[in-house]
This record gives C-alpha cells, structure tokens and sequence, in this order.
C-alpha cells in the first residue's frame, strides 16, 4: 500500500507545531505593518494588504487564548484562503513545507482538546513532534468572536467588486 | 457578482460558453434572415448555409464541453439537415425554414434555462422535426410560397431604432391593446392608444397580431424615459404593459411572478452587431483597479519629484509631464466610471409590476410613485441593489400598507403611495423606500425581540428598531402573510449596504408612515479625501463630508450633557476625538484641528492631531466579515503599501456620538 503524501506548512505558537494544508495556503510575509482597525474583534489585530485586496490579521495567540506576544524578526503572516476568505494569521514563526503522510494523520483526540481544543482538526507526528492539523473553518467562524451585532449577520463574502 | 453557477463546472468557462453561445446564435440568425430569399430555388446560397452550418457546429462543440446535452443534440440534428442541403440533396422550403427557426429558438431556451439553472425544455418534437426535414427533402416536398416571417427576425431598421433609444437612455415598453367591445364603448380604439402612446414616449413599431379565432391585438413597442405608474388606467382601457428590455444580466429571477417566461426571452432577439459592445463587468473592474494602481504610482512618483526639490536640476520640465499624466489618468477614471454608470430605472422598471401583483394577490391598493429614475449609479451598484429594494418594496407593502378596513377607520384615502426615489447628494446616492402606512409599532418590535431573546435596548427608537428588525432571524410571524417572508429579509438588506459601504436608516411614526434610507457611495472607485493623524493613527476621511476646517485647544473643549463640544457659529459643535476610535490616547498638543463633518444627519467635529493633506485615493472595500466594523467604510493606501482607514462621515455625524468617540449601531443609525 502506498501512502498519499499531502503538503503541509508547519508552524510555530507557544511552544507547539501547528499544520495546513498548503493548498490553504496562499502565501507567507515577515511581519511589518498592520494597521490597527477600531471596534474589530479583539484578536484582530488590523488590516494588511495582500494582492490588493483589504484583509484582516488576526493574531492567532489572541485567539486561541494564549497572551500575546511582542513581534519580532521571526514572527509571520500566514495568509490562508477557505471559502473565498483570505485571512493573514499571526504566528510566532512559519518552519517548513512538509510532505505529511495523510494515513497518519488522524481525528483530533477527546483528551487533546485543550483551550484551543475546537480549533483543530487532527493530529499527526512529524520526527516525533506532535503536529496540529489546524481547522481553518472553526478559526475564522465569526459567530464565537464578539463583533458589532449587525456585522454578525454579514454574510461571508465572496464577491469581488 | 457571485452568480451562481451549475455545480462543479469553472464559472469562467460558464461564461465563456454563454459570450460564444450568444456569437454563434446572432451569426445563426442573420444567417436565417438571409436565407429566407433562397426559399423555393433549386439550391440555397451555399455562403449563407457553410455559415449556418459552421455557427451550429460551434455550437455543439461548445454544448459538449459545459455538458448540454440536449443542446448537442438539437445542434447536431440541425448539422444533418445542413449537410444535406449543402450537398444539394435538399430544397430549402418554407417548412424548413420554420424548423431552422425554432431549433435556433430551442438552443436559446436550453442556454437560458442552463444559465438560470432551471428545468430545460424539452426538445424531442424538435428532433423529431428535424429528422423528418432530412427524409422528406429527398422526396422534395412541395414549396409553399407564402412563407411566414419568422417571427423573431429583427428588422435592421428596427435594431437601428431600438439601439439609439437605448443609448438616449431610454427604456423599452411593450403595451399590448387587445380591442373588445367595452373598450370601444368608452371610445378607445387604436388610434386613441397610439395617441397617447405618443404622449408617454416615441414608438417604435407598432404590429397587430392575429390572434386565434379572428381575435386581433396591437402591439407598440415604445420607447420611453420614464417607467410607467399608470399600468392600472391602461389596463383599464384593455392594454397590458411589459417590459420589453432584455434580460441579460439577470441570472436570478427576481420573483416567480415577474420573471420573464422562457418564451419571452426568445422574442427577445440579441442586438445586432455594430458600434455597441457588450462587456462583462469584471473586464472593467480590471480596467478600474489598473487605472487605480497608475493613480497610486503618479503619487509616488510625485512624492519623489518632491524629495528632489531644492537641487540644482531643474525640474519643471518633469512636473509638468506628471501634472499632465495626472490630468489624463483623472479623465481615464471618470470614462471608465461613465461607462458603468447606469440608471436606476433598471431596478425601478420592476417594481411597478411587483406591486401590481401584489395588489392582485391582496386587496389592498396601492399607488407606486417613482421620482429620480434617471440617476445614474454603478452597474455593481444595481446588480447588488436589486433583491434588496425589492425587499423592501414588499415590505412596504404588506407590512407597512393597511388593510382597507384599517385605512378606512383611520380615515386615510383607501389608495396607499409606496414612494421609491433616488437622489444624488454629493457623492453618495440616497435612495427611499417610503409608505404611507401604518408605521411601525415599537411595542410588537419589543415583544417579539424579547421572545426571539435578542439584546433589547432602553429606549425604542428607530435606530434601536432598526436594530431589532436586522438582527439576523428577526421576523414579525405575527403578520407574515405570503406577500412577505419569501425575501432576503432585512439582516441581508443591512449588510449589503454596509458592505457597498453605505448606511441605512428607518424614520417611522406610527399611523403616518415608514421609510427606509439607503445611502450608497455613487462610485465605488475613487474618493477625495483628507488625510488626518491623531495617535500615530493615519486615516482618510472623504472630502465631501468636510465642511470646514477649525483650530482648537483642549481649553476650549467642554462638557455639554456630558458630551465633549466645542462653540461653533452660533452653537456647539460634539466632538469626538480620532484618538478615541482606536482607543488611544493623543500626546497633548497645544493645538489640534477639528473637521467638521456634515452629513444630512448634522455635523460632528473631528479632533485629530494633524492633517497631512489632500488626496484622491482608490478606496478598497472591507469584505471580510471580521473586519466590518461601524464608522470604516473601506480602506486604502498612499503609496507605501500600509493600509489606510477611511472613516464613513455618515456615521460619524449621527448626533449621539458617545465622548470618549466610541461608535456603536445605536449611534449609527440614529
């Protein structure tokens, strides 16, 4: 039997290795400027650029609850796309590409879920380091962020001007 | 526009189907236009049938790829009985060319029904026809001489027409008389209609149709500027109103009631080739965003001419080629921005037959007024406004308009007036939806939030209502009839017009009426705008909202009912602090500057630190969910490639601005 290989991009917050699938994943930039947006969630951290388009950064350690962190040289901007949406997340630092083997890759543990526990979707070992399979979908669900009360009721948008 | 596409097919190949589609269907009818000489002679023009062929050929092909079949199939029946004709094996007769008609009429409506992703039509008598033309032309069937016109062969002359009314701005009708004998008693003939059809617009054609049984009817297309609102009165005389543009654009039917049959839309034949070019829109986003980009590199380039002066080169020479490339790019934008530009008389034409259906379903009557059709607004504008105006149209209709025992008892004329309007006000668009009705009761509103548990503020008034009513899951079920809740309910209203980065506003006052505000950017491209600063913050805020630029200290800041303001003119002026948004605090400054901001709402002071200038920025929508926020209506950058706020001067001018500047719904939309 031959195993499937999937591409992955591996990285950092608070100690653990976090995964996605590359396919999510359009592109990553160093950090440098984001610009702060009044009123927004409070794990949003701003707005950046990315090919034109406005686009939200949202501080993943905000958002799994872990405490923020200052920037530094090594801290990235991950932009990944799910439904149309493209989000910059915040990470400590962006490792590597890795080809995983999806057979090992398997559904996130009951005892796994920690705070950020509904965040991810499995699980897998890169050389004997836990890698967590991010659920990109969960992370981006608005309705468990605190938003004004009409831009709740904001559609997903997928249309471009 | 997000148009739904048929499942797991690339909507850019969809769309490349249905360009090419419409090419090869337009070559197929001039081609039969032509045709129609050779009927009866020995052989038809090989140049006009190679063509034929050639166009239902492509046609299958194109079918095969996006997999409609059925189309396929009517086009490779076609193909056969083409071959044969070309080989000389068959005459072209009158019959013949009624069946090349109606599977050209077929492929239309397999292409209109795939595109709206509704049940296709059958086509297997056709096939059958078609088949039946391959055996019997080798028999040579007789040869009728009195062909029919094909009945949905345009005549050049007539496109001609058709085409400058439409580029005149005008809008076509179709009045329909069918003479009876009451019309005749109260003096209404044919002559009678076309006079006043003269009076309402220009006609354009006028044929009489021959009905079954000896029965006939007049039809006058007319070309006119306005929609009519007196369909009722025509009615009353025997004549039906129509609309007679074509659908294009439209993929969702508006409602089951008003959308055009699939029959209609094959007498709507596809203009003729000449001076008009039919473009997708996305064609000319890219335009915008170029163009836009260009606007962006001209600054830089202009910040660094800045930077060189005061050296010994001598650079007038170059500013002026950039002040002049400056000029063009300016006149590049506004043509592009014309080109979009269309009337809201597209979205307005409907509605008069969406309240005439209503009004038919229910027994209440109501008078639509349409003022301001002719403002012109962007073509993303229109695709994204329709559902929700229809929306709110339906709701004025069966929750805002009484019944007729009701209007009787509160003794207000038995008609009710739904107003629909549309203004420009500097650079936004202001449309209205307003009834006569009986307003809206904010104790039922009370209730039924508390019972669907949502937050219920301390004071019930329309910006609080509004809140309610666009909450997501809000309904009254108390007076959900089937006129109502079939539409795309007010949540969705809401956000699509803060996503075009508008506002909304209600004014109601129970048992005079009720009134929706729908403020609209009029452009989505482009914005004069002041740069301010407060708080290391850099945000933009669009000109047309400035009205005037003050100096103030912190001294002459005071507390009035608890809020920061300043003395304007005779008055005070509320201030909130641009510091205040981000929740910042500004270093003290012995001076700072106020903008005062004035919408139609009133005027609010804008404390910032500094402003930095004056500049024409591209304005970049906030699309995403987690970064709408009240008081942002879009973002943009100078050059460096930071993103920059732009502060929605609607919502901050909304009179209850809290002191510390914080901005909330309630406050938005008072």
């Amino acid at each position: 039997m031959s195993a499937t290989l999937e591409s992955y991009v591996l990285f950092e917050l608070a100690g653990s290795v976090y995964g996605l699938p590359s396919r999510s994943v359009q592109h990553i930039e160093m950090f440098e400027h984001v610009t702060l947006v009044p009123n927004a969630n409070s794990a949003i951290d701003g707005v950046v650029f990315s090919r034109g388009q406005v686009i939200p950064a949202l501080n993943l350690r905000a958002r799994f609850g872990f405490p923020r962190e200052n920037n530094t040289l090594r801290t990235r901007i991950v932009f990944a796309t799910i439904h149309d949406r493209t989000v910059g997340l915040i990470v400590d630092t962006a490792r590597e590409f890795r080809n995983l083997s999806t057979e090992n890759i398997r559904p996130i543990e009951e005892t796994l879920t920690g705070i950020n526990g509904k965040y991810l979707k499995a699980v897998t070992k890169v050389a004997d380091r836990l890698v967590l399979i991010l659920d990109l979908e969960a992370i981006l669900k608005v309705d468990d962020v605190q938003l004004t009360p009409p831009a709740q009721t904001a559609l997903p948008q997928t249309a471009t001007p | 526009m997000n148009e739904e596409k048929p499942a797991g097919l690339d909507a850019e190949l969809l769309d490349d189907f249905f360009a090419e589609a419409d090419e090869h269907l337009l070559g197929i009818r001039q081609a039969l236009l032509h045709l129609e000489t050779s009927v009866g002679k020995a052989q038809a023009d090989p140049k006009i049938i190679e063509d034929l062929f050639r166009n239902f050929h492509s046609f299958k092909g194109i079918s095969a790829i996006v997999g409609l079949g059925p189309a396929e199939a009517v086009a490779h029946a076609t193909e056969d009985f083409l071959r044969l004709m070309r080989g000389g094996k068959a005459q072209l007769t009158a019959k013949g060319l009624e069946v090349l008609v109606a599977a050209t009429q077929k492929l239309v409506q397999l292409a209109a029904a795939f595109r709206a992703r509704k049940p296709l039509p059958g086509y297997e008598s056709l096939l059958a026809d078609l088949r039946q033309q391959c055996d019997s032309s080798s028999e040579s069937a007789p040869v009728s001489k009195t062909l029919p016109r094909p009945e949905n062969s345009p005549d050049t002359a007539l496109l001609t027409k058709i085409e400058e009314a439409r580029s005149r701005g005008l809008l076509l009708w179709k009045y329909i008389f069918s003479p009876s004998r009451e019309s005749k008693d109260r003096g209404v003939n044919v002559n009678t209609v076309r006079e006043q059809l003269a009076k309402a617009g220009e006609i354009l054609k006028a044929t009489p149709l021959v009905k079954s049984q000896g029965v006939i009817e007049f039809e006058f297309l007319v070309a006119a500027q306005d929609t009519p609102t007196d369909i009722a009165e025509w009615e009353a005389k025997g004549v039906t109103v129509q609309i007679a543009e074509q659908e294009e654009a439209a993929p969702k039917p508006l409602s089951p009631a008003e959308a055009p049959t699939l029959e209609e839309e094959t007498h709507n034949p596809f203009l003729a080739p000449s001076h008009v070019v039919r473009v997708d829109l996305k064609r000319l986003d890219d335009l915008m965003r170029i163009t836009g980009e260009m606007v962006i590199h001209r600054s830089r380039l202009d910040a660094q001419l800045g930077q060189l002066h005061g050296s010994r080169v001598d650079l007038r020479g170059v500013q002026e080629v950039s002040s002049s490339v400056a000029r063009s790019l300016r006149e590049l934008r506004e043509a592009i921005m014309r080109v979009r530009l269309v009337p809201v008389a597209e979205i307005f034409a409907r509605m008069p037959f969406v309240v005439r259906d209503l009004s038919r379903q229910t027994q209440k009557q109501v008078r639509l007024k349409l003022s301001g059709q002719e403002t012109a607004i962007d073509k993303y504008l229109i695709e994204r406004l329709k559902d929700p105006l229809l929306h709110l149209v339906r709701n004025a209709f069966s929750h805002g308009v009484e019944t007729l025992e009701e209007r009787t008892a509160a003794s207000k004329p038995a008609e009710a007036t739904i107003e629909l309007s549309a203004a420009t006000v500097g650079d936004s668009v202001i449309l209205k939806v307003r009834d006569d009705g009986r307003g809206i009761n904010p104790n039922a509103i009370l209730r039924q939030a508390r019972k669907l548990g949502l937050e219920v503020p301390d004071v019930m008034d329309n910006a609080a209502i509004l809140k309610i009513l666009c909450a997501s899951g809000f309904s009254t079920r108390e007076d959900t009839d089937r006129v109502a809740g079939r539409g795309v309910g007010m949540a969705v209203v809401y956000s699509t017009v803060r996503e075009l980065g508008g506002n909304l506003t209600l004014e109601s006052e129970e048992g005079r009426g009720t009134q929706f505000n729908l403020r609209l950017p009029l452009t989505l491209a482009i914005a004069e705008t002041l740069i301010v600063r407060a708080a290391g913050q850099t945000c933009a805020i669009p000109q047309s909202f400035v009205r005037e630029i003050l100096h103030a200290t912190e001294a002459q800041i005071q507390i009035v009912n608890g809020i920061e303001a300043i003395s304007y003119r005779a008055g005070v002026l509320p201030i909130v602090r641009l510091a205040g948004l981000f929740q910042l605090k500004s270093a003290p400054k012995p001076k700072m500057c106020v903008l005062v901001i004035t919408s139609e709402r009133g005027s609010v002071g804008l404390l910032t630190d500094d402003i930095l200038g004056q500049r024409e920025v591209v304005v970049r929508a906030l699309r995403d969910p987690l970064i709408q926020v009240v008081g942002i209506t879009g973002a943009t950058e100078l050059g460096d490639g930071k993103p920059v706020l732009i502060l929605d001067g609607a919502a901050l001018t909304s009179g209850s601005v809290r002191p510390e500047g914080r901005l909330d719904m309630s406050e938005q939309t008072n």
